[in-house]
Order: C-alpha cells, then structure tokens, then sequence
C-alpha cells in the first residue's frame, strides 16, 4: 500500500513522557506537565534548554523522543528533514512574561532574551540547530481546534518531495491565567516521525496518505485527531 | 489520494486573481505603488506610545494614522475591514490561509495592563476568525506563523493546495500591527535604526519596523478563466528552509536561502537566467543585507540582478510583509519596472549596479520574492506574469 511510515513517536503529557517504543498505551490528558531534564533527550550538554521558554521545552522534548524512537536523533551531516507543528496558544505564556518586562519602566528592562522566544516558530529553530535539520518548518493554528491541518501539510511536503522526511505534531502549554479564559487543549506535546521508504531498519506503526479530498487516513481508515492517531499506532505496534 | 497519485500531478497554473493591500503609504495598492515610484517614505515619529523617554533605540517606525481600536476589538479588526473594502468578491468555497505574528498583540497589552479587551483577536487564529465570519467562507481556515516569512508560506501553501487539485479557490491574508510589545522587542535586540531603515546601504543601522496587510485570491487557472476573472499573475514556484544555524541571525554564508530559491526555482521549473528582479527581503540590518547579497550572489553568479526593498519606504511589517511584497512583485512584473529602494544611496559591498534609489525598468516575465526571519526561516517564491 503506498503511504507514509510512521517510524517515531515521542511526547511529553500530563502522564509522562518518552518514545512511542518504550510504551504501550498513549493519553493527552489535563494536568500539569512533568518536569523535563534535558539530559533525557540530549547526550551532550544544552545549556540553552534551560533558558527556553516553558512552550520551546515542551515542543522540543517530544521533537527530541520522536527523533530517538524514529533512530534519526544522532547526525554528522545537515538533513532535509521538515516540521510542521499545530498549536491553540503558541507562546502566548511568553508573549505575557515578555511584555511584564516592557510594563515597569516603558520598555527600558524589556527582555531580548524573552523576546527571542516570542514567535510560535522559535522552537522549531531551536530544534532545527541541534539536529541538523534544515527542511521546511513553520507552525499553523487552526480556527476550530482540534484537528489535523498540521499534519495534512506535512503529508502534502513529504508527498510533494519537498523534504526527505518530516516531524509533524501538536503543542501547547495552555491559556496563560491573565486572560480569564479556559484553555481549549490539555497541555502537552506530541511529534510523529514521518518518511516514505526509510533506508534503515527501522519499523512502521503504520501508515498514513491523504484521500483526494485531503482527509487524513491512517491503516486505510480516516482519523480525526492526534491522540487517537498515536493510540492506534502504539495498538498497531502492539499487535505486529 | 495515495503518494504516486499526488506525485504524478501535472504541475498547473496558480493565478492570482484579486489582491489588496494596506499600508502607511496608503489604503490600497495604486496609492502604495505611487508612493513607491515616487520614492516616499511613511516611516516618521511615532505618537501610538510613549518613545520620548530614551529607552528604545528609535522614535520612528510606518505607521497607519488613522488606525483604531473599536470598542474592546484589536486595531487589526479595524485594519481588515478597511482591507476588504479594496477586494472584489471572494468565492465561499475558497480555502481560507492566514498569516501573522502576533495578530491582535495590542489587545494583549491591554490585558497585561489590566484593561478590558477581546480574548479572540490576541489568538493567532484571530484573522481566520474576522475573515472568515466576514465573507461567509464555508470551510475553516488555518494561520501560518513562520516569523517573517509567515505570509510568504501561505501563499506557497494556498498555490501548492491548488496544484494538487485539492481546491479551486484560496484567500490567502495577512496582518500585523505596530505595538509597543513588538517595537520594544526589537529595541531591545538592538534590532532598530534610529533613521528610517537604508535596506543595502553601507549606513544601515537597522530596521524601521511598519505595519500592514494584504490580500490575494489565488485561483486554479481553469476556473479564473471560466469566471472571467481578472489575472494579476501566477505563482509558479516555492521553496521552504531552514537555515539550522541560530535563532535570531541568518546564516552568513546564506546557504539556506539559496537552497530555498534553488527549491522554489526547481518547482517553477525555471533556470536564474530566467528571472528579471528580485524583491529581497531588504530589512535594513547589517546581517540580512548582507546575507541576501552573498546568497543571491550564489544563486544568479556575477549577473548584476536589479533587486530592491520595499522596507525603506514602509517599514518593516512582519508577518505581513511576503504577501504585500508578492502584490508589489507582480505589479512590478506587468508594469516591466522595479521600484526604487528608498533610504539606499551609498551601496553596501555587492550592491553596486543592482539595488538602486530610482526606479529601473526590467525585461522578462519572472520574478523571485525573498523573505527570511527568527528561527532560522527562510521563503522563496517565483511569480510569473
């Protein structure tokens, strides 16, 4: 069957963290995040890591798992590998921290450190520079969340050959408190591994195209949203 | 629609059939290109917030006058309603691509200030919200947040959505505004010029950052035929990259906007030797500049390419600039004449012979459209006539 292979999982939710291998079940629910220490991900040191925003963390730590599970996580030279990243709130957090420090003394203390980390895409730059991937990658916000337009523009690059292979996933941290809202999404982060014939040995939870009206279909049936998705190849992987 | 069949799709016609835009130079795009031609400049003091006390590097930037804040909506509520008086019809089936960086970041100051404000317009998906309400437009739309190469991506997402035979009809439109949260940021890096920003000059300090927004109808070329729509030009090619090198520079050696334009020219099918100008993305910082040069210098040899920025005559306008550079560049490509660089006048190394603060006249059919930014972004697009 011609499709994309899923060939990594990795995720940071409110019941842990790690790569779609070393588990059997998958689940996004609400709750605080657990705290990341980057020597998980990361065999050399990253001092940058803790001085990235909460939003940054999160997104690059399950990048980071879905890599490792995917063995695509160590390189010596760049790879046109892409990321397409969903989110509700992006950096919303930040934005809010970052501007508390513009407030006291009209922008004299305002924060370039804070600042940096300001954009939805920052993280996947950060991503970008520790793992050599210099393929297309932006992020994108649908109206009515949540659903899967993500992860259709990762099919289309991946399909189109703009990129060899391609991380597609979802981020969020949540609404900050300041605007009195309820958040949307349950915090949390999880990224697929994307690739059309991977040249290592290297198994697939399964596999994924786009119908002609550009439904997401996984193992020949349509899904909906993420979670399900990643419950259903850790089921595949399960029964292989 | 599985792989091959995807893959085996003839590339077609992306005709843009309609755009708008508005910016400090004007509410749409004559009274932008006149004031382009005629070499203005809309960057001036700035009286939105408080910049008299010394404590950012620059009192200047293009910003809309008139713009306000209606009730507790964003000034952006206001800013697409005035550019949606300038569009003709858009068809309800159209796939709706947004772009922005902050959308509606004025309402979030207020929040953080305590002040009453309205929570949708601070969301990035806040101009799919007043868009798609506005016209009617039956199916969702998404927002692409790529820095400042966000707009430029949608365009490139809405033509390859067309190419694939997904939909007929894409709106792609784009907004950002001037705040005090994104003019301290960039104070802050040291990012701003304390005089209205020289893009190529060998005085530049930095960038004058504006405001703006802009809309574009692509269309699959059948169909504009079949409604006798009118015809602005074509996107023919795209390319994506990321430079992989740091989070708030380009790479010096420019290596992944070349690949972008090497991406974007392979997609158009189309050689260097087949472009007439560029419109780079010219901000006016040491390092972009620069980085533009030796990158284009790569791709186009030692072909003197006429290239020119907009940015010294509006500003630097973010998440907004690709898509209002793309309306200009296909301008340009039917009028056969490139708009001056306003604020160049003593070339940067490199720049001798291609950038210019007059208007040039140029001979051919394609243009390549360039813009890069935080995160390591970079977006190229050819357009045809």
């Amino acid at each position: 069957m011609a499709g994309i292979n899923i060939t990594g999982i990795g995720w940071v939710t409110a019941v842990g963290m790690g790569c779609g291998r070393d588990y059997e079940t998958f689940a996004m629910p609400w709750g605080p995040l657990p705290d990341i220490n980057p020597s998980d991900m990361f065999k050399k040191p990253y001092p940058n890591f803790r001085r990235m925003d909460e939003y940054s963390r999160l997104g690059l730590t399950a990048i980071a798992f879905a890599l490792i599970d995917a063995g695509l996580s160590e390189w010596t030279r760049e790879r046109n590998i892409g990321i397409i990243a969903s989110t509700v709130y992006g950096c919303l957090g930040t934005d809010v921290d970052y501007y508390k420090t513009v407030i006291p003394d009209r922008g004299s203390n305002a924060s370039p450190a804070l600042f940096s980390y300001t954009l939805a895409n920052s993280y996947l730059g950060e991503a970008a520079i520790r793992f050599g991937l210099t393929g297309t990658n932006y992020v994108i916000t649908e109206q009515h969340p949540p659903g899967l337009a993500g992860l259709q523009t990762a099919l289309d690059h991946i399909i189109r050959g703009d990129v060899e292979k391609i991380l597609s996933g979802i981020s969020d941290v949540g609404c900050p408190e300041v605007f009195g809202e309820p958040s949307k999404v349950p915090p949390g982060a999880v990224f697929l591994m994307l690739e059309k014939s991977p040249a290592r040995e290297i198994s697939s939870y399964g596999k994924l195209c786009l119908d002609p009206k550009g439904r997401v279909i996984y193992n020949g049936s349509e899904i909906y949203d993420f979670t399900t998705l990643v419950q259903k190849c850790l089921a595949g992987a399960r029964y292989a | 629609m599985g792989v091959d069949n995807l893959k085996n799709i003839e590339s077609g016609r992306v005709v843009v059939t309609d755009a708008a835009v508005v910016t400090a130079l004007g509410n749409n795009l004559d009274a932008l290109w006149q004031g382009l031609m005629a070499g203005e400049s809309a960057i001036r003091p700035i009286n939105r917030f408080p910049v008299d006390q010394g404590h950012y590097k620059a009192k200047i930037a293009a910003h809309i006058d008139d713009l306000k804040a209606v009730n507790d909506r964003s000034m952006l509520q206001h800013l697409l309603d005035r550019l949606f008086l300038e569009m003709g019809s858009v068809p309800s089936d159209s796939a709706l691509i947004t772009a922005t960086i902050k959308a509606g970041a004025d309402n979030l100051e207020s929040f953080c200030r305590g002040k009453q404000a309205n929570f949708q317009d601070v969301l990035l998906s806040s101009i799919a919200d007043i868009v798609g309400a506005k016209l009617g437009l039956i199916s969702n739309g998404i927002c692409v947040s790529a820095s400042c190469a966000s707009s430029t991506i949608a365009v490139a997402h809405g033509a390859a959505l067309i190419e694939s035979g997904r939909t007929e009809a894409v709106l792609v439109c784009c907004g950002d505004l001037i705040t005090e949260y994104a003019f301290s940021g960039f104070s802050a890096l040291k990012a701003l010029s304390p005089f209205p920003c020289r893009p190529f000059d060998r005085d530049r300090k930095g960038l004058s950052l504006g405001e703006g927004a802009a809309a574009l109808l692509l269309m699959n070329a059948d169909r504009a035929r079949r409604e006798n729509r009118n015809r602005l030009g074509t996107i023919l090619g795209w390319g994506i990259t990321n430079d992989a090198t740091h989070i708030t520079a380009p790479a010096k050696n420019g290596r992944g906007l070349v690949q972008a334009v090497d991406q974007a020219l392979k997609t158009a099918k189309r050689k260097p030797e087949d472009i007439a100008a560029i419109s780079a993305h010219g901000t006016g910082t040491v390092y972009n500049d620069l980085m533009e040069l030796n990158a284009f210098r790569q791709v186009f040899s030692e072909r003197k390419m006429p290239l020119y920025s907009i940015k010294g005559a509006i500003g630097h306008t973010l998440g907004a600039a690709g898509a209002i550079e793309v309306t200009l560049g296909l301008k340009a490509l039917l009028s056969q004449v490139i708009p001056p660089t306003v604020g160049f006048s003593n070339p940067e190394n490199g720049a001798e012979g291609q950038v210019s603060p007059e208007s040039h006249p140029v001979s051919g059919d394609y243009l390549l459209t360039t813009n890069s930014g935080f995160g390591g972004v970079n977006a190229a697009l050819i357009l045809g006539k």
